[in-house]
């Protein structure tokens, strides 16, 4: 559902919460982002960062430079203007990033907390069974079939949340309860409708399907990819996932250790989302997808 | 040839960072909070005790300080929570400039008063920006780590406009310790609207004990049950399945964010986004409370308007002058 109006709320003296819809849509997302691109270009002054997230971002705001009324009154005129139209061009780089399914780290840390909850069923299992795919196999087809759009992040810097761009390729899982104490760094875990990749050892709560060798966070910004920046991707980003296999991960790993690997990263690409929504329509129609979309 | 303008960490003390403002800004939407100094009223204060501007990077103690050799003399402020400092053993005020000389030693010990003390020195830290801030989120390893024994870290160059030695008296400073800094201002919302109307009122009403679990991050709270609106109980899916569950969104520093039945205050170093509802938001003019306040304390909450928060965030900026010092 999407609001006919964003709704403001404040949130203490300096940061505004700006909910655009009430739901987790890429429809939805790509409004927030939509937006996002629009305050930025708007350059309004006293308007400090954006967050943007899944239905809603937020906004910090500097009291002394510009009131709260005036920040809802701009972005309120910036959101009638531009943000439902067709005609955006996003900046939106593509990365490829290798992924070993069912990988015996992950699986070690599935392990581990199956050793104090017995009753968790295996993470890959599970998936399997609550999306009606016959195996690993299909699974790891299904996920790794689509791009996915990187719709946030946060949490913990460079924790993604990706969204599947192909409605086909939508999985689902719950969370842990409770949640996990670690997961391995690069793991790739799925929950609600959502991929992320851990950048860093923390705790967490997604079905863990494979892990990277990659890093998508590096504070010691040593790879090129990390040249400007210690986390890897922005929103609005896309992502797509290449399976390897444990030999593959190793040499990729062991490059990455030498601080000689260099992300896959498509940089001069942009994403139209009015031919995404004609592609997108055309496959609710049935139709076979056409030419370069 | 001068001495190198740096200190030596003899003892660290307990996760003892080194901060700066505004903190590190523009790369929140990536996951990184602005870090910074938590009672960034006492931090500024450091700063212009030792004739830095006062956003200069300077050090946060928390709870048991650090031991530092000076490899150079210095001008040195302490301020925020007393943690008895020395130099080379002698006693040595807070709330004053101080003269340093090289090879002393400076001692902190552990917080009486408060929770967090600043350490500031003529021409400040001098460590390497990362992402254009000299502020540590230490959890992270993101500019730094806490500080480790054995390391040394640079000094900058004092700017030479002012030599005088200064002190802040009692009616200039936060009051430490005082029933004012255990009752905390907060402004409604952003999620006021998924708690019970009940539940608005006991938040105001009741006594919160901070937990021992309280760290840059947040501090966690205990106190009433919560109940919850309509809006928290018949919810799209999507939101996840407990009342406090809320579609990932935007955390602003401040926030008291409701995990289950467990308010936390979300301070510098706090996650950027996640999925629990933020029902009140302590504003910035009131985190120097939160920047001291101890475990197992009881902390009240009121409620004012947005207008006040920013009213009361003018007051301290333009209180927190040269014109707060008293030249010695």
């Amino acid at each position: 559902m999407i609001h006919q109006h964003p709704r403001f709320y404040v949130g203490g003296d300096r940061y505004i919460e700006v909910e655009l819809g009430d739901g987790m849509s890429f429809e939805l997302n790509i409004l927030v982002h939509n937006l996002v691109a629009a305050i930025r270009q708007a350059a309004i002054p006293g308007i400090i960062e954006l967050i943007p997230e899944l239905a809603s971002m937020q906004i910090s705001y500097d009291p002394e430079v510009i009131s709260y009324a005036d920040v809802v009154r701009e972005v309120g005129a910036l959101h009638d203007g531009a943000s439902r139209t067709d005609a955006a061009e996003l900046p939106s780089r593509m990365f490829y990033i290798p992924v070993m399914y069912f990988d015996p780290w992950t699986e070690a840390c599935i392990e581990d907390y199956r050793s104090r909850q017995p009753d968790k069923q295996p993470d890959a299992q599970l998936v399997c069974q609550a999306n009606g795919l016959p195996g690993r196999d299909a699974l790891r087809r299904l996920h790794a079939g689509t791009d996915y759009w990187v719709a946030a992040l946060g949490f913990w810097p460079g924790l993604c949340s990706l969204m599947p761009l192909d409605d086909r390729a939508r999985i689902v899982a719950p969370k842990y309860n409770p949640p996990r104490t670690w997961t391995p760094r690069g793991a790739v875990g799925l929950g609600g409708a959502l991929t992320c990749i851990y950048p860093d050892r923390t705790p967490g709560g997604y079905q863990l399907l494979g892990r990277t060798p990659v890093p998508t966070f590096d504070r010691e910004q040593r790879l090129p990819a990390f040249h400007d920046d210690i986390v890897l991707f922005r929103p609005g980003d896309r992502v797509r996932f290449i399976p390897i296999d444990q030999a593959e991960f190793e040499f990729l790993e062991s490059e990455v250790e030498a601080g000689r690997y260099e992300h896959h990263c498509v940089e001069h690409q942009t994403f139209s989302v009015g031919r995404y929504r004609e592609a997108r329509r055309r496959l609710e129609a049935g139709q076979p997808a056409g030419g370069s979309a | 040839m001068n001495p190198p303008s740096q200190f030596e960490v003899v003892k660290p003390g307990l996760e003892t960072t080194v901060q700066e403002l505004p903190g590190r800004l523009g790369h929140w939407e990536q996951g990184i909070p602005p870090s910074g100094p938590v009672d960034f009223w006492s931090f500024r204060l450091a700063n212009l005790l030792v004739g830095n501007p006062r956003d200069t990077a300077a050090l946060e103690c928390q709870v048991m300080g650090p031991t530092l050799r000076l490899h150079c003399s210095v001008l040195i402020a302490i301020t925020g929570a007393e943690m008895s400092p020395t130099l080379d053993g002698q006693p040595i005020p807070m709330w004053t400039t101080v003269i340093a000389r090289a090879g002393q030693t400076l001692a902190l010990r552990g917080s009486r008063v408060g929770m967090r003390s600043y350490i500031a020195f003529s021409g400040g830290i001098a460590t390497t920006p990362v992402l254009g801030s000299r502020a540590v989120f230490h959890m992270a390893g993101i500019g730094g780590r806490a500080l480790q024994p054995g390391q040394t870290l640079p000094l900058g160059v004092p700017g030479g406009d002012q030599r005088g030695l200064y002190h802040v008296d009692e009616a200039h400073r936060p009051p430490l310790g005082s029933d004012e800094s255990r009752s905390v201002a907060c402004v409604r919302g952003p999620n006021d609207d998924w708690l019970s109307d009940e539940s608005l009122t006991d938040f105001v009403s009741s006594d919160w004990k901070v937990q021992a679990q309280s760290n840059r991050t947040g501090m966690r709270l205990s106190g009433p049950v919560f109940s919850f609106a309509h809006r928290a109980t018949h919810k799209r899916p999507e939101h996840g399945q407990d009342p406090s569950n809320i579609l990932d969104h935007g955390y602003p520093l401040g926030a008291i964010n409701l995990a289950g039945q467990t308010p936390i205050i979300l301070i510098n170093d706090a996650p950027s986004t996640g999925g629990f509802i933020n029902p009140f938001t302590v504003p910035s003019a009131e985190f120097w409370k939160l920047g001291q306040v101890r475990p197992h304390e009881i902390l009240r909450f009121h409620e004012v308007s947005l207008d006040e928060a920013q009213q009361r965030r003018r007051d301290l900026d333009s209180a927190v002058t040269q014109e707060a010092l008293t030249p010695q």
